[in-house]
């Protein structure tokens, strides 16, 4: 069994490889969900950052996205197994219909992150170690440089959208 | 607990970046990834199944006063074209 620090770096990098993908393919880069999601990706953007970048940033702001997903169902697995997870999806879907967002990115990713969580439970770790990772994936994203980030995520979505 | 650690520690980052930053609209995703690093040390705290719904209330909850926040200050609700 690995020690928990490298188990939790590892879960970083597969939370983050999940919400990322799961944001990106269903298109959060593209435009802003409400006008709030809209004025930080221009915010963003006169800081120096890329709009499509801090369109996705905006809209993980506005309502709960893949990254929220993750991280929910981490915590509904630490709880209650893959039933909380499936549990935890429906609260999200619930959650994403009150904040007025239209698709399906934070219950896809809900529901892809129960199980993801549940099978690296069955070699070595723990629910615990996810919980940890994603706030760290998140903190790569949205709190470390706007400008950086919101690039990196422009460029993901050239490549997504070419 | 190492978990618990980097979550608290995160929130604590993040709380002192969301009071340093000027712009009102760039502080909502450091504040964005306090919420999470909060809902993360409620579950790492309360490890029971009831637990589940607190972090969807409270992710949610958050994220709805986040969407409200930013949403006012850009004007309210805009048509799109």
């Amino acid at each position: 069994m690995l020690a928990e620090g490298l188990r939790v770096l590892i879960a970083a990098g597969v939370c983050w490889l999940n919400f990322v993908t799961i944001d990106v393919f269903f298109g959060l880069p593209k435009e802003g969900g409400v006008s709030g999601a809209t004025a930080i990706a221009q915010e963003v953007e006169k800081g120096g950052g890329a709009l499509h970048g801090g369109y996705m940033l905006g809209n993980i702001v506005s309502s709960p996205d893949a990254s929220a997903g993750t991280l929910l169902a981490s915590c509904a697995v630490y709880a209650a197994g893959i039933p909380g997870g499936l549990v935890m999806a429906l609260l999200v879907y619930i959650g994403n219909r009150i904040c007025y967002d239209p698709g399906y990115a934070g219950t896809t990713g809900c529901i892809t992150a129960t199980f993801i969580v549940y099978a690296f439970t069955q070699i070595g770790f723990l629910a615990t170690d996810f919980i940890a990772g994603m706030v760290i994936a998140i903190l790569t994203i949205q709190g470390l440089s706007h400008v950086h980030a919101s690039r990196l995520l422009a460029t993901l979505w050239r490549w997504r959208s070419a | 607990m190492i978990a618990l650690a980097v979550v608290a520690v995160i929130a604590a980052l993040e709380a002192v970046r969301v009071v340093a930053e000027r712009n009102t609209m760039r502080k909502l995703p450091y504040l964005n990834v306090v919420s999470f690093a909060i809902t993360g040390s409620l579950m790492l705290l309360l490890p029971h199944p009831l637990t589940i719904l607190a972090c969807a209330a409270y992710f949610v909850g958050s994220t709805l006063e986040s969407n409200a926040i930013a949403s006012t200050w850009s004007g309210g609700i805009r048509k799109h074209e």
